[in-house]
């Protein structure tokens, strides 16, 4: 599957090797849960624009976490956030896009792989953000969506930067700890923008990640996302219901904030409140709340470090109560050319 | 076409005008033995007349990074600051020089800040925290930023006498005198 994903982009970008620009971006992270979990991870990626204004998108990662014998592996959530943790290097995304701005209107072209564009589904929402755990909704193994999910396949984006609508078609290429079923994936996306708020819907169908003989019917889901950042506080929220397949329900969101004002200088501050509820026959109901709240900093030299306390209640989704998680980053990128125009 | 030779013609009047001939001045910039990129060098000329951009200045954000990354205009210029990545940004400065916050904004939007007074900004990204770049506003037409080699170029300075500075990322800034008459001027910082 990464080689079909290579081919896609090498199609859409015959010549990377002649590009006009291209920067890469390593981040090295390592981390700590009172769970008595430890985490390492790399991401390497690259980026740029090729012959055509092609823009290319490659990331590879490795990552895995580490759970002392005394404690059984599961369930924890921790370092979950938008990358899979299963000790062996991955393509993650890998794709070519082409915009176009045709009397101001917005046409975006977009083939390879590419995490599923449902809702917020951008790495820079949720890797390393001062969260070290994935909203409950976007984590693999909860009956939703998985931040980790990725389409082969393409998208179109049409419309005009105010408001547009995407669609994307493509087969499961997933990366985590649970891969959906072969298929044919859909999502159906509206977005709009109003000063410094952006809302958006979208609608998903694919195959469930469970097996066939437990999970009959397709997963579908709707959503519903807002952004909103001004003067240094960013709220942002995900509201999801579905089906994860035929007779359950999943109803979820959570809600952001984060907070880095002027006089906070490295540190931005991070919240979250998140629900999750999945109905279906009573044994396997499961109906979880979690508060966090934590720190991300800037340390010179590229550093980065995250710290977040995540208390939960109702039913018991990560491994204690009440953890705290912490993170350090170091990342570094490189402009290898540059002949921009 | 029009608009070049109506530029141009401009330009070649406000030379004479001036009652000197202008030249441009060329030269290098370093830090140490090594040339210096990025830099930004104008000479002192407070009272002259508005310079005759023919384009608006422009921080792009491309590639999840701001290009150019060093970027200077003259006070009260407006800067472009257009989003063509597909995720969204948010540009704010808030530390020093022109203070504002552009919000989240989405791909094929484009806002303008007005840098109305002297100094330096830094500009960031609220979403994306490796993407860094420097806006200097200077009060002068005469200013230009060096290439990876350390060049740089100030096009049509009158002859005469002028007070020059530079500026580097995390560097001092240099003061001097020069005399605009054709000739290189080499900045070194120790």
């Amino acid at each position: 599957m990464n080689k079909l994903a290579i081919g896609a982009l090498l199609v859409l970008c015959p010549s990377l090797a002649s590009a006009q620009a291209i920067s890469t971006e390593v981040d090295v992270s390592a981390g700590y849960s009172t769970e008595n979990v430890s985490a390492g991870s790399t991401q390497i990626r690259a980026l740029g624009e090729g012959p055509g204004a092609v823009r290319f998108f490659v990331e590879a990662a490795w990552g895995a976490r580490y759970f002392p014998d005394s404690r059984p592996k599961s369930p924890t959530d921790v370092f979950g956030a938008a990358y899979p943790y299963e000790n062996r290097a991955q393509v993650v995304e890998a794709y070519g896009e082409r915009m176009f701005r045709p009397g101001g209107a917005l046409v975006g072209v977009r083939a390879g792989r590419f995490r599923t564009p449902f809702g917020i589904s951008t790495r820079s929402d949720h890797a390393y953000g001062g969260f070290m755990r994935a909203p409950m909704i976007r984590y693999d193994d909860y009956f939703a969506l998985s931040n980790n999910f990725l389409e082969h396949g393409a998208d179109v984006i049409v419309g005009a930067p105010q408001a547009y609508f995407e669609a994307s078609v493509g087969r499961p290429s997933d990366v985590g700890t649970v891969q959906r079923r072969p298929g044919f994936d859909t999502v159906l996306r509206g977005q709009a923008y109003y000063r410094s708020a952006i809302v958006g819907v979208s609608h998903y169908r694919a195959m469930p990640y469970q097996p066939e003989y437990f999970a009959k019917g397709r997963a579908v889901f709707t959503g519903v996302d807002v952004r909103w950042m001004y003067n240094g506080i960013q709220l942002r929220g995900e509201f999801l219901s579905g089906r994860p397949f035929d007779d359950t329900t999943t109803t979820g969101g959570y809600i952001d904030l984060l907070v880095h004002r002027v006089w906070m200088g490295p540190v931005t501050a991070v919240a979250r409140l998140e629900r999750l509820d999945y109905d279906t026959i009573p044994e396997f109901v499961l109906f979880a709340r979690r508060a966090m709240a934590g720190a991300r900093i800037r340390i010179p030299g590229g550093l980065t470090a995250q710290i977040a306390a995540g208390h939960q209640w109702r039913q018991q989704i990560q491994r204690d109560r009440t953890a705290f998680d912490f993170a350090v980053s170091y990342s570094l990128r490189r402009d290898i050319d540059a002949h921009r125009q | 076409m029009r608009v070049s030779l109506l530029v141009i013609g401009l330009l070649v009047l406000r030379a004479s005008a001036a009652g000197t001939p202008a030249a441009d001045l060329r030269g290098t910039a370093r830090a140490g033995d090594r040339p210096q990129a990025n830099a930004v060098v104008w000479l002192d000329a407070p009272n002259s007349p508005s310079s005759l951009e023919a384009k608006r200045p422009v921080l792009d954000q491309r590639n999840l990074s701001f290009s150019p990354h060093v970027l200077a205009v003259r006070v009260g210029a407006a800067v472009d600051f257009p989003n063509n990545d597909r995720v969204f940004h948010n540009v704010f400065s808030f530390r020093d020089g022109k203070k504002f916050d552009l919000g989240l904004y989405p791909v094929g939007v484009q806002k303008p800040v007005v840098f109305d007074k002297p100094g330096l900004s830094r500009i960031f990204c609220n979403i994306h925290p490796n993407m860094a770049a420097y806006v200097l506003a200077v009060d002068s037409p005469y200013f230009g930023v060096t290439d990876d080699r350390g060049a740089f170029a100030i096009p049509l300075v009158p002859a005469g006498r002028f007070t020059y500075h530079a500026w580097r990322p995390g560097g001092p800034d240099l003061t001097g005198t020069l005399t605009a008459d054709g000739s290189p001027l080499d900045i070194r910082w120790p």
